[in-house]
């Protein structure tokens, strides 16, 4: 920088602007991905638990490769996208006090999103990885594999955990998106918030939908 | 009517050695048309004349008064005691260093700002005493307007998250809003590169999480969030078009 | 100690203060500037209406020149100006404007084409030529025969004020805000600087300066109901006073604002009535139009102010529980032009009175508003009396503004005298050297601390500080106002003389550790009595009516006996009234006294040839 100052034009280090992009956009993946990721596991309904359509979607992925390797890549993705989120986060401990004490002190709707957002990403990230070794270990996936570890019982804890976690932090993150990046304007804040959180609570109402149908209808292995 | 308030005031001095943070508790009956002003000029002038807070206009357009009111940053001395709970507390903004009571240090923070996001019309060109004025459409000039009405009261940075965690380095809404009011007058030649230069940075826009506390506590209702978008959107995308090109020098 | 040296000290970072400042900074000099507040929460920012300057840019500013501009200024004085100052002014005031553009203001432009506008109450139509598109348009305001007053909406002193204070950022000029000036070092030929109190920490600083300007603005908080914030306490003025050398000129010319709203006397802009908002009484019926059939609402302030108070007086007022009140009515302008053009109006009527201008009267009453009185100075801007000690703005006694200022030419004359003044102080610094006397220097803040010190061992007495300000205020306000006579102002005089000797018995009651409010108001509270003293011992010993000074005992203006100057001094500190001097108010008489066209009013012809007789062009 110093050196530079003789040079008539400052190139600036732009490597801020390509890490907050890369952001948004390993976020932006990793949303795409759970919208696909709902409609395999859901297409257990299809069928009231046939588990066919199921059955032939992940057929699909697994005769193309993109199960085995998508999968690891997916990992990849969420595991970057957690080291560039993970430099917003507070984690000196004056940082993480200050943080808190305004949150609750303030009290205000999209401060406590982002606490939930950043709350929620640790979860995930632990569950996701437990998750995905146990689905990725055991391929191929069918229906009534799936059916078999939900009606055990612990896992359908797990999931009904999950679930929640993972939707509010796709729901949170899409909105955030919106905002930082100039979409969602002062203008449409209120409607695409609102919009945002039926979406949420519909997503989070079929994955309901769907464990429901892998613990009670499908037959388990 | 009538009324008896209880305010619960921050006190700390730290001029006075001795002194260590505590609250005051203070109450007054509530008159007509009472505002936070007119509250905290009598419990100084009746109960403790030691009592520091800032006023100037006392009309909402100086931004000296920025305050947390019931956990809120407002300026008190356009709130009104009658849209409050009769139990009101008072504390001084966080982020602002403190120096005294309710009253913080906005104008070293706020030149800081200004000098940070170099707050003046970057021009190669002299002033012609006797040209006339170079033309402007009137609707860009209110455009203009709308941002230059920020008053510097600090409750966007007193109202931010990242501003709370970080209170040396983030610059908040208040300077992205400086930026882009110069981004948009035709009169600043600055190229997007020299205003990246500014705010394209971890401190700057880059470090904003889209709290939107800033845009929903702003008593001027600048359109913060509309600001913080684009300004990111300009930042960004120009930098990413930039990789671009120098990955594919073709063209 | 802390000890600052510079070239020249800005006391006040107002509009005048940082104009000064940019022009010495400018020149290379170095410059560091006081204030209270943050500079940009000086009260130049309060500022709503606009400024004048002759632009002649939108349609019914057509023909406006200097020449009008000057014509307006004068009459609006009432002739009590300086003529050759009003010229300068009104010659500089376009080009000022126009540096301010290229500084950055986003100033309202001429937009073409067909537009209505409103006057007294009327509908008109005006269409705005196509080959003046985007060129800085301007609104009607008060006592002006053209439309001349270049806005920003309403906050033209804000966008103003943080222009002018980008430029010094820019300039990179030192800012002290949160430091209280408290008196001038001076050895009764140069002024050498100032002993100040640090606000954040209540340390005493000496600032050491070859020139120190005074730019504090005005000091209506010597009245109780102001539109002035609460910092226009006159410590500028107050300084120099106590210095027995600089005198004050023209204490008695205070001006009431026709429209500040009741009961808290926050401003509504003059613009209001500029853009055709009407005048109402109880009725809901105008009245302007029977008093004043030519301008209306639209006369000088000091005019309409007498009106309003006549009016109220015949039992036309609207009675409230804070005495009765006038209506303002803008709700004809329509929503798109008051959420437009006037939205700091709307914001105030919405947070401080519940009322919605667009649907609902504003309930106004003539409030002090503007002090033309000040440190007295030259064409230069440089004090009688010191050298080295100028004075701009609000504060000064520049006297462009006599014994009425008009709406607009008061930003106008921050910027103007501004520059100008910030020229003469450099040309002043070059090559100019000062020797700062330690044994002064010491003395001076020996002094200061003594006073502090007296105040919290309470060693002369234990009055409290804040019942002696209320005490001020209210004989202020009802015997100096509006109408006066000899008296009352006689009973306020007495009274004054009273309030004074309890506001050298000031003891405090708080431990003054740190920046403590109540020591800052009780150093300044016996000035501020003293500038009391002077208002009403002036205005009782000018027996004639002139601009805002209406004598009801003398309703004539007198210019065979009253053409002159107050200068008001306060020789010693033991005085209990101000010694009063007289002077000419102006060396040339470019245009001679005469009608204001406004405002029925007698006047008492001089004779004095060398007044009678016009002066071509001066300069
Ligand atoms: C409500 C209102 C509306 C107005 N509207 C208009 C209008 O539309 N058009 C128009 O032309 N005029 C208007 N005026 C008048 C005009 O705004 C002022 O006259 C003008 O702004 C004064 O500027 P200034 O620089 O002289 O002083 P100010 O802006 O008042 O600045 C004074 C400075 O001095 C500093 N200071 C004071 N005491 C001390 C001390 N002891 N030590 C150190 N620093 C000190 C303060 O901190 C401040 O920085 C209005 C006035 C009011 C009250
Ligand atoms: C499949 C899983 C995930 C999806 C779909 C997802 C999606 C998103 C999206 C869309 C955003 C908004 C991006 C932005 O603001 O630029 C986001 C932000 C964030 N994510 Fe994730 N994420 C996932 C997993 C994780 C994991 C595992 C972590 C790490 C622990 C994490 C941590 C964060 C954090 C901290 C933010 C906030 C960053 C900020 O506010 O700038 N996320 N996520
Ligand atoms: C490529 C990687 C992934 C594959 C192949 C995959 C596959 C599956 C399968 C087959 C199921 C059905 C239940 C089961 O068999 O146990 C399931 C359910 C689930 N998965 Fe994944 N998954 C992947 C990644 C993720 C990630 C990254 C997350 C979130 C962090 C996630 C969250 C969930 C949740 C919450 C359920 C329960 C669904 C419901 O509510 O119906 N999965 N996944
Ligand atoms: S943007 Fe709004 S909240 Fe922030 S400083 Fe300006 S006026 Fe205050
Ligand atoms: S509150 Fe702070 S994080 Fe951004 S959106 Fe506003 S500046
Ligand atoms: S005192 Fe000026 S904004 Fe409150």
């Amino acid at each position: 920088m110093m050196a530079d100052q003789t040079i008539a034009r400052v190139e600036p280090v732009r490597t801020e602007a390509y890490l907050d992009f890369l952001q948004m956009l390993t976020g932006v993946g990793l949303v795409a991905f759970m919208w696909c990721h709902m409609i395999l596991v859901a297409s257990v309904n299809l069928d009231l638990g046939g588990g066919r359509v199921m059955n032939l979607i992940a057929y699909f992925f697994e005769a193309t490769y993109m199960a085995q390797l998508g999968g690891p890549l997916i990992a990849l993705t969420m595991v970057f996208h957690f080291v560039l989120a993970a430099r917003k986060l507070p984690f000196r401990a004056r940082e993480q006090k200050a943080m808190w004490r305004h949150t609750v002190n303030f009290n205000h709707t999209d401060t406590w999103l982002w606490i939930i957002q950043a709350v929620t990403a640790f979860i995930i990230l632990i569950m996701g990885c437990i998750h995905m070794w146990t689905v990725l270990t055991d391929l191929p996936i069918t229906a009534a594999k799936s059916a078999h570890r939900i009606q055990g019982g612990w896992w359908l804890l797990f999931y009904l955990f999950l679930l929640p976690m993972i939707e509010l932090h796709v729901g949170i993150g899409i909105y955030r998106i919106g905002v930082k990046w100039g979409y969602i304007k002062r203008a449409n804040r209120k409607v695409l918030h609102g919009f945002e959180n039926k979406l949420t609570v519909i997503m989070i109402g079929i994955g309901l939908v769907t464990l429901f149908t892998f613990f009670f209808l499908v037959k388990a292995m | 009517m009538g009324r008896t308030l209880k305010f619960n005031i921050f006190r700390f001095n730290p001029e006075d050695t001795a002194a260590v943070p505590r609250m005051d508790t203070f109450y007054l009956e509530e008159t007509d048309a009472m505002t936070l002003y007119i509250a905290l000029n009598r419990i100084r002038e009746e109960q403790d004349p030691a009592l520091m807070f800032d006023f100037m206009c006392r009309a909402g357009i100086c931004g000296s008064c920025a305050m947390m009111i019931n956990g809120k940053p407002d300026l008190a001395c356009h709130t009104k005691t009658k849209k409050l709970p009769s139990e009101i507390t008072l504390m001084p903004m966080p982020v602002f260093k403190l120096i005294g009571d309710l009253s913080v240090d906005t104008g070293t923070w706020f030149r800081g700002m200004n000098e940070k996001v170099q707050s003046w019309v970057h021009t190669r060109k002299t002033f012609e005493p006797h040209a006339p004025e170079e033309r402007m459409d009137n609707a860009l000039a209110d455009e203009i307007y709308e941002l230059e009405r920020c008053i510097e009261c600090g409750c966007c940075v007193a109202a931010c998250g990242k501003a709370n965690m970080l209170p040396e380095g983030f610059m908040g809404a208040t300077a992205f809003n400086r930026v882009a009011r110069f981004m948009m007058d035709p009169r600043d030649e600055r190229t997007n590169d020299q205003y990246f230069e500014v705010v394209g940075n971890e401190d700057g826009i880059f470090g904003c999480l889209g709290l939107l506390g800033c845009e929903d506590m702003c008593p001027k209702k600048i359109p913060l969030q509309d600001q913080l978008g684009v300004l990111r959107r300009k930042m960004g995308f120009s930098q990413v078009k930039h990789l671009f090109k120098a990955v594919m020098p073709g063209k | 100690m802390d000890t600052f040296y510079t070239d020249l000290l800005c006391v006040g970072a107002g509009l005048a203060g940082e104009r000064v400042a940019v022009a010495a900074a400018s020149a290379g000099f170095e410059t560091i500037c006081l204030s209270i507040v943050p500079p940009r929460r000086s009260h130049s920012s309060a500022a709503q209406g606009g400024m004048q300057a002759s632009l002649g840019n939108c349609c019914k500013g057509e023909g406006d020149c200097p020449d009008v501009h000057f014509a307006d200024t004068v009459k609006g004085s009432d002739w009590g100006c300086d003529q050759e100052v009003a010229r300068l002014f009104a010659e500089t005031a376009p080009v000022a404007v126009r540096e301010m553009a290229f500084w950055g203001i986003p100033w309202n432009r001429v937009v073409p084409g067909k537009g209505i506008y409103y006057k007294a109450g009327k509908e008109y139509e005006k269409i705005e030529k196509r080959e003046m598109e985007g060129m800085i348009t301007a609104r009607d305001f008060g006592g002006t025969a053209k439309w001349r007053t270049c806005y920003t909406s309403d906050g033209t002193g804000h966008t103003l004020l943080f222009t002018m204070d980008n430029e010094v950022v820019h300039l990179g000029v030192t800012v002290h805000d949160r430091v209280e000036v408290l008196s001038l070092i001076h050895d009764g030929q140069t002024c050498m600087g100032v002993v100040a109190r640090c606000l954040k920490t209540g340390k005493l600083r000496v600032y050491l300066a070859k020139a120190t300007l005074i730019a504090t603005g005005g000091y209506g908080r010597i009245y109780r109901e102001t539109t002035n914030c609460v910092i226009n306490n006159g410590d500028g003025t107050i300084v120099t006073l106590d210095t027995g050398i600089v005198p004050f000129g023209n204490p008695e010319a205070v001006q009431f604002h026709p429209t500040g709203i009741v009961p808290t006397n926050i401003l509504v802009t003059e613009g209001c009535r500029g853009d055709g908002g009407t005048l109402k009484d109880v009725n809901g019926e105008r009245f302007m139009h029977i008093y004043e059939p030519g301008k209306q609402e639209l006369a000088s302030r000091d005019v309409v102010s007498r009106w309003m108070t006549h009016h109220m007086r015949l039992g036309k007022g609207v009675p409230s529980p804070y005495g009765p009140h006038l209506w303002l009515d803008i709700r004809h302008l329509g929503a798109h032009h008051i959420k437009t053009k006037l939205r700091e109006v709307e914001e105030i009527c919405n947070e401080f009175l519940d009322v919605d201008p667009i649907t609902q009267m504003i309930p106004v009453r003539p409030a002090h508003h503007y002090s033309m009185g000040g440190v007295r100075t030259n064409k230069d801007g440089a004090a009688y009396g010191l050298k080295g000690l100028y004075a701009a703005g609000e504060a000064a006694c520049w006297d462009m503004h006599g014994f009425n200022r008009l709406g607009g030419n008061s930003l106008a004359e921050t910027i103007v005298a501004g520059r100008i003044v910030g020229e003469k102080i450099s040309e002043f610094l070059q090559g100019y050297e000062v020797d700062f006397k330690t044994s002064i220097i010491q003395a001076e803040v020996k002094k200061q601390q003594e006073k502090i010190n007296n105040l919290v061992s309470g060693k002369n007495g234990k009055e409290n500080v804040y019942e002696i300000k209320a005490a001020m205020g209210d004989e202020l306000m009802d015997r100096v106002a509006v109408f006066r006579t000899g008296a009352e102002l006689q009973k306020a005089v007495d009274n004054l003389q009273v309030i004074y000797d309890r506001a050298k018995r000031i003891g405090l009651s708080s431990k003054p550790v740190g920046a403590n409010p109540e020591l800052s108001m009780a150093l300044r509270m016996p000035g501020m009595v003293r500038l009391a003293l002077c208002t009403a011992y002036g205005a009782l010993m000018r027996t004639e009516s002139r601009g805002a000074h209406a004598r009801e005992d003398y309703p004539e203006r007198n210019d065979r006996d009253w053409l002159k100057r107050t200068l008001a001094y306060w020789k010693s500190e033991d005085d209990t009234l101000p010694t009063l001097e007289y002077e000419k108010p102006s060396k040339v008489w470019e245009l001679p006294p005469g009608e204001r066209g406004y405002g029925s009013s007698k006047i008492i012809c001089t004779e004095d040839p060398e007044i009678c007789t016009p002066k071509p062009e001066t300069n």
